[in-house]
């Protein structure tokens, strides 16, 4: 079992605790063991980089450090927007030694430990399509039966890619690798390379529905049954505004919506109470359904 | 070697559309542009398509390849044509197509002109002396001082593509090379324009802007830098400066995002019961977690101190944005020092060029 800290960020530990409740069942089955760390905080989602950019850095400087401090060598995320955040101002604080000692010095005058830089932040769907690979086509032998399922990476785990780097941001593939070790098909479609239009679902919601019916729209034409995401941002737009989207065009998608830790813990038998299906606004039951037959 | 293309016609006075391809022998060195000038030269005269420089400064050569908007003279097609990938290559997108792979700029210029895009000095008459400005004030706006416009950017902008009327990445970067600009007397006056609908904070952060920009502009990194000038001079009334000011609120109270409270923060009560309806159906899943208590992180003190300190410190605005060869804009040079010489470092080479946000002892006042 490798050890990893783990950072699950706001949206797990509130509105999505079913992405929480998944990811830690499904770690130790691809070889992890997860050490959650207790006193971080918000990572700032590209709103305080953008309100007090300063801040932001200390924020995340001081995950950073926590992480840095359980003794572990990687940080694991499970969303895109954490990721990112996380991903700059780490790559930032180590290759710029003056900027890390400002930060650290700053950082100790308020009791937090100085970070040495020694920490690589990763999300779960780099390691699960990376280096545990293997282990994931072992455990997902409850296979998904065929099941037709859209990836939908959203932006910020793949660009800007000279932070990211897992993967051509133009054409990936992990998530289609995923889908197929567990049994189901992968549909293609363009936008699953697009915004959802969270980021400014409250306060552009015109442009930001008008964003998200287009990968709902070609996944549906596609033929999927399902979507599946690793951002727990992207879920929230996908899954819950699709009512908004029904109400705006008349059409009811009825798409239903996974977190990857869900698409993979239904192929490796997670128990209904680590997937929390019922905490989804659009019904997950047609996929259930399918997969019991 | 041999190079195959596929190339997206179009002629917009019939409206007629269709895929043709192209098999060509090029040298080896050719870019995407020298093949099309083949093409042009010796097999189809009438393929339409913007060049002048050829070398990565004209910014006229804009176009799609394989989906994806880049500068044609900038790529070399000589992996391309090695691994036999025969490419498509198309118009840009966001802009209405003319002919072939010529797009009408006319929208892409009017939203230049909408930003002013040209200096306002803070003086009224021209100075004795030289107005000299220390090399790390002018560090902010390096980045945006390369744009060539060529449009690469506006292209795949996925708030454009929806919202027509949005600055778009662009022009809202040309519009940071002056706020930043410390020569530039109009700052407050720029930044009440640009935080407008479809302004600044209509940006969806897709970041498929600062990915195709072939220059190293970052132009997503530059709407960062308005946003966060916008609202260092209280300019923020606008729900999206609302939103991140939530976020920051959050940081130092409780740590995590207070999520239930961030739609009052950002909308207002009045949109908020509007909204009532929508909020009960995610309620009822989980999704609007109850305000109280509030979820606090352990040792928040932390936070809430690091935001005092770093608050009495003074970075604020885009000045707390990490720049230079350090951001993220970085433009590659492609020279690799390991292999070959380092040209700087003979006795009668010229000097080593400035590179903003590196060691002090390279910054200063430039004599």
């Amino acid at each position: 079992m490798k050890k990893l800290a783990y950072y699950k960020g706001c949206l797990a530990s509130l509105s999505a605790k079913e992405l929480d409740t998944s990811t830690r069942a499904l770690a130790p089955k691809v070889g992890y063991e997860l050490i959650e760390l207790d006193s971080v905080t918000c990572c700032g989602a590209g709103d305080i980089h953008e309100a007090e950019p300063d801040y932001y850095l200390h924020l995340n400087a001081r995950i950073l450090s926590y992480a840095e401090a359980t003794g572990c060598d990687t940080l694991m995320t499970v969303c895109n927007v954490c990721t990112l955040n996380l991903r700059q101002a780490n790559y930032q604080l180590q290759i710029d030694g003056d900027l890390r000692q400002r930060i650290n010095d700053n950082l100790e005058q308020v009791g937090v430990p100085p970070y040495s830089g020694g920490v690589e932040v990763k999300h779960f769907l780099w390691l699960i399509a990376g280096e545990s690979f293997d282990k994931l086509q072992e455990v997902a032998h409850k296979g998904l039966k065929g099941l037709k399922v859209a990836p939908f990476y959203g932006c910020q785990i793949l660009r800007p890619s000279k932070l990211m780097g897992f993967e051509d941001p133009d054409k990936p593939s992990s998530l289609e690798r995923i889908i197929e070790a567990c049994g189901g098909e992968a549909v293609d479609y363009p936008a699953k390379i697009k915004c959802c239009g969270f980021p400014i679902i409250q306060a552009r919601e015109e442009t930001a529905l008008a964003e998200l019916i287009q990968p709902i729209e070609q996944a549906m034409e596609a033929g999927a049954d399902a979507m599946v995401t690793p951002c727990p941002l992207c879920h929230l737009s996908l899954d819950a505004w699709q009512s908004k989207l029904k109400k705006q065009t008349g059409r009811d998608f009825a798409m239903p919506i996974l977190h990857l830790s869900q698409l993979v813990g239904v192929a490796a038998g997670l128990t209904d109470s680590e997937l929390k299906f019922r905490r989804h606004v659009v019904s997950v039951d047609p996929v259930i359904e399918k997969l019991s037959v | 070697m041999q190079v195959g293309l596929k190339i997206w016609r179009y002629d917009s006075k019939t409206g007629d559309r269709a895929l043709r391809e192209y098999e060509i022998d090029a040298p080896e060195e050719a870019t995407l542009l020298d093949c099309l000038d083949i093409v042009k030269d010796k097999h189809d005269g009438s393929l339409a398509f913007r060049k002048s420089c050829r070398m990565m400064i004209c910014g006229s050569c804009g176009m799609r390849m394989d989906g994806g908007a880049v500068l044609a003279c900038k790529v070399r097609m000589y992996d391309i044509a090695q691994e036999g990938r025969v490419p498509v290559i198309a118009a840009m997108g966001n802009l209405p197509i003319v002919k072939d792979l010529v797009v009408d700029m006319d929208p892409f210029w009017e939203k230049m002109r909408a930003v002013d895009p040209y200096l306002k000095p803070r003086y009224d008459q021209a100075q004795e002396r030289e107005n000299v400005i220390p090399a790390p004030q002018m560090s902010v706006i390096h980045k945006e001082s390369l744009c060539i416009n060529c449009g690469c950017c506006v292209s795949e902008c996925n708030s454009m593509e929806v919202d027509p009327d949005f600055l778009g990445p662009a022009a809202l970067a040309k519009g940071m090379r002056f706020v930043g600009d410390p020569r530039d007397g109009a700052t407050i006056e720029r930044l009440e324009k640009y935080s407008e609908p479809h302004g600044l904070w209509d940006c969806t952060r897709c970041y498929f802007c600062s990915e195709r920009c072939p220059k190293g502009v970052d132009p997503r990194d530059a709407i960062a830098k308005l946003g966060a000038e916008a609202m260092k001079n209280g300019i923020d009334r606008d729900m999206g400066a609302k939103h991140a000011r939530w976020f920051v609120t959050s940081a130092k109270t409780t740590g995590w995002l207070r999520e239930t409270e961030l739609v009052p923060k950002t909308q207002g009560i009045v949109s908020s019961i509007r909204e009532m309806k929508f909020a009960m159906g995610l309620a009822v899943k989980g999704k609007v977690p109850p305000p109280f208590p509030p979820h606090v992180a352990a040792e928040v003190h932390e936070s809430r101190a690091l935001f005092d300190l770093v608050k009495s410190q003074d970075r604020n605005g885009a000045a707390g944005i990490v720049q230079g060869e350090k951001a993220l804009g970085r433009i590659e040079s492609h020279h690799d020092a390991s292999r070959g010489r380092d040209p700087y470092t003979e006795a009668d080479s010229a000097p080593r060029p400035y590179l903003p946000s590196e060691r002090e002892e390279t910054e200063g006042v430039t004599p």
